[in-house]
């Protein structure tokens, strides 16, 4: 009895031998290889590159000029009125947008998930077909459809053709709803059904098993759709990528550091901008990871305490 | 005896109040996914119709909104517009034969032969007759400039190397990121997560220069586009990463014991139940090869028989800047993605697994 005792407990303290454990992770860090070369060449270093870039008069006309400044680049930022307009408009491009797609896809997810819904497959696919149109196309779909717009609507609604595109703004957000919409719906449907019969025996009506259960059991799937979305809104990588049309994103900044960069071919100042854009995205995440211990909700027992 | 009576017709009252409110609840429920889905999609109708108009159309602001043509009536050799010309008698529509600024000459097509009518007024303030009649036209000049069979193979040659570079790595890694210790292993995870973050204006730049004569030499050619697909993507890495941590380990272990190495069990156990996730992946990297814009501009500016269709088709639409043209060039950049997804919508992002739900 003793013995076997021991044995769970040897078994237990030392699972494996060491050198299997070494093997092991250096089997991984093989299989690991690709990114990690990849990060370290096409990430870290281009980054390092930029950054020493933001301390200099870099211009893509005069390279012979370049000159180390210090953090002159920085210092211009606070004094440029325009870029600090174009930062505070891609926080407003977050605040407004996200909030009306997280909104739209939550009670679209809702609705999906009634079992009285009928052809859910079809519906589906119709809501996540805009998300997958090339942003090439729905620039010139919104160009094009202005025409009929300003007819149909705007003229009886007695609207100028500038208020009339600002309705249409909404309506561009909401074409790239699909993925978040998929992956909440998702979640919601693998909540277990035990749960909500609980609350329903308890007495809990639709409403409060939505806002009890499925929002607090959905919340993973909640922050890993903001994070994304906020990714998106300063130019950084997303689930589904529309393609960047050419001087125009809808992201104010990234138009801005364009700007600078190819048209005023200021390199120098155009990486100082990308630096204080990544710090301040870089801020609003780990803020958002940090409220995240306060909403959303990890199953427990899992060891990893990540998305 | 009357009371039971009356509890069951009660009972039967209420099965009818509850069925009637399940109907209804469910018919409303259908009509406003019904309405919703119309007011969503409302643009890509007006899209179709108007790469089907002829141009002329939009320059008529009384034109009708389907494509249509003019009517018109054969009069002395020539083909003449017919307008809606007010008169004593009503509304008559009558062909414009000898316009002038202050009366004008018309033909009643009912009666050609009574000749000419003088009309007094001016005749640019008349209504046109439009007659139901989409064109072709538009598509007809699309693909005379654009090369479309050029840009879709070039499209397609680059998507499928790098589609095999970017499955190949992510898959490799996302492998590693799932089913192994490694001291530090989090941190790493913690950078992956970090570099879907950095804004891809950040590292534009110096990859720029890596790529450009001073060291690499690719510019003008399609390795920009797709080397770096070799060394794996951090979305699909995570995406891939969450459905293999997903997949119970009892598998893995079974498999070795029968003296499986690790390749042979990520080929044999974990990627045969991975089937929907490698799909999604897979696709998610064909839209965004086939959306591509930004390092088409940078780097195949210079090589136009190079260029892949989205950036190609953007390029000539600036010269040919009509609603209808624009429309064509929308229709046929995104007619392939959309074919894609309806072919593949039983695999694509179903059931996806961004976060551990217990189930």
């Amino acid at each position: 009895m003793d013995a076997v005792n021991e044995s769970r407990l040897l078994i237990k303290t030392k699972p494996a031998k060491p050198t299997r454990l070494q093997r092991e992770a250096w089997v991984g860090l093989l299989f690991l290889s690709p990114w990690l070369i990849g990060f370290l060449l096409l990430k870290a270093l281009p980054i390092l590159a930029a950054l020493v870039l933001s301390l200099t008069n870099f211009h893509m006309l005069t390279p012979e000029a370049t000159k180390f400044i210090g953090v002159e680049n920085y210092l211009h930022f606070f004094r440029d009125a325009e870029a600090g307009a174009n930062l505070l408009g891609s926080l407003t491009y977050f605040l407004l947008t996200v909030p009306l797609e997280m909104i739209v896809a939550l009670i679209l997810a809702a609705i999906f998930t009634s079992e009285r819904l009928k052809n859910k497959r079809l519906s589906q696919t119709l809501i996540f077909m805009t998300s997958i149109i090339p942003a090439t196309s729905i620039f010139f779909i919104f160009l094009g459809s202005l025409q009929y717009a300003d007819q149909l609507i705007f003229e009886p609604l007695n609207l100028s053709p500038i208020q009339g595109f600002g309705l249409l703004l909404p309506f561009m957000t909401l074409w790239s709803i699909g993925p978040g919409f998929l992956i909440i719906y998702s979640a919601m449907e693998s909540v277990s059904p035990e749960i909500y019969e609980a609350a329903r025996v308890d007495g809990a009506g639709p409403f409060a098993r939505f806002i009890f259960i499925t929002l607090p059991m959905i919340s993973p799937a909640i922050f890993f759709t903001l994070v994304i979305n906020l990714t998106g809104a300063f130019g950084g990588a997303v689930l589904l990528d529309r393609g960047y049309i050419l001087n125009f994103s809808l992201s104010p900044m990234e138009s801005y550091i364009n700007n600078v960069m190819f048209q005023q071919t200021d390199l120098g100042y155009a990486s100082a901008l990308a630096w204080i854009t990544f710090a301040v995205m870089i801020s609003l995440t780990i803020f958002l990871f940090w409220s995240a211990k306060r909403w959303v909700y990890f199953p427990e027992g899992d060891e990893t305490h990540e998305i | 005896m009357r009371f039971s009576r009356k509890i069951s017709r009660g009972r039967d009252v209420s099965r009818l109040t509850l069925r009637l409110w399940d109907f209804t609840g469910t018919a409303m429920l259908n009509l406003f996914m019904f309405l919703f889905l119309i007011a969503y999609l409302s643009p890509l109708p007006f899209m179709v119709i108007a790469s089907l108009t002829p141009h002329d159309q939009f320059l008529d602001p009384n034109a009708p909104i389907l494509p249509s043509k003019h009517v018109t009536f054969n009069y002395d050799g020539k083909a003449r517009i017919v307008y809606q010309v007010p008169t004593d008698q009503g509304i008559k529509h009558w062909a414009l034969y000898k316009p002038s600024r202050q009366s004008s000459q018309l033909i009643d097509p009912e009666h050609p032969e009574t000749g000419p009518i003088l009309w007094q007024g001016q005749w640019r303030t008349l209504k046109a007759d439009y007659e139901f009649a989409p064109t072709l036209d538009n598509f007809k000049d699309f693909f005379a400039v654009a090369q479309i069979a050029v840009y879709l193979k070039n499209t397609i040659i680059v998507a499928l190397i790098s589609e095999i570079g970017v499955l190949f790595s992510s898959i490799a890694v996302a492998y590693g990121f799932s089913r192994f210790r490694i001291p530090g292993i989090k941190y790493i995870f913690f950078l992956l997560i970090a570099t879907i973050m950095i804004p891809s204006n950040i590292t534009l730049v110096p990859t720029y220069y890596l790529y450009s004569g001073h060291m690499l030499n690719w510019i003008g050619t399609w390795l920009p586009l797709i080397v770096p697909h070799f060394f794996g993507s951090a979305v699909l890495i995570f995406l891939l990463r969450q459905n293999f941590k997903s997949i119970p380990r009892d598998l893995d272990e079974a498999a070795m014991l029968d003296g499986a190495g690790p390749l042979r069990i990520l080929v044999s156990v974990i990627l045969p139940q991975s089937i929907p996730v490698v799909t999604t992946v897979a696709l998610l990297h064909f839209f965004y090869i086939w959306n591509e814009t930004r390092l088409s501009s940078l780097y195949l500016g210079i090589s136009p028989h190079l260029q892949m269709i989205s950036f190609a088709v953007q390029r000539n639409q600036t010269y040919f800047f009509t609603p209808e043209a624009l429309m064509v060039g929308a229709l046929v950049v995104m007619v392939v993605p959309v074919i894609v997804l309806l072919l593949s919508q039983r695999f694509f992002m179903q059931d996806m697994i961004v976060t551990q739900i217990e189930k």
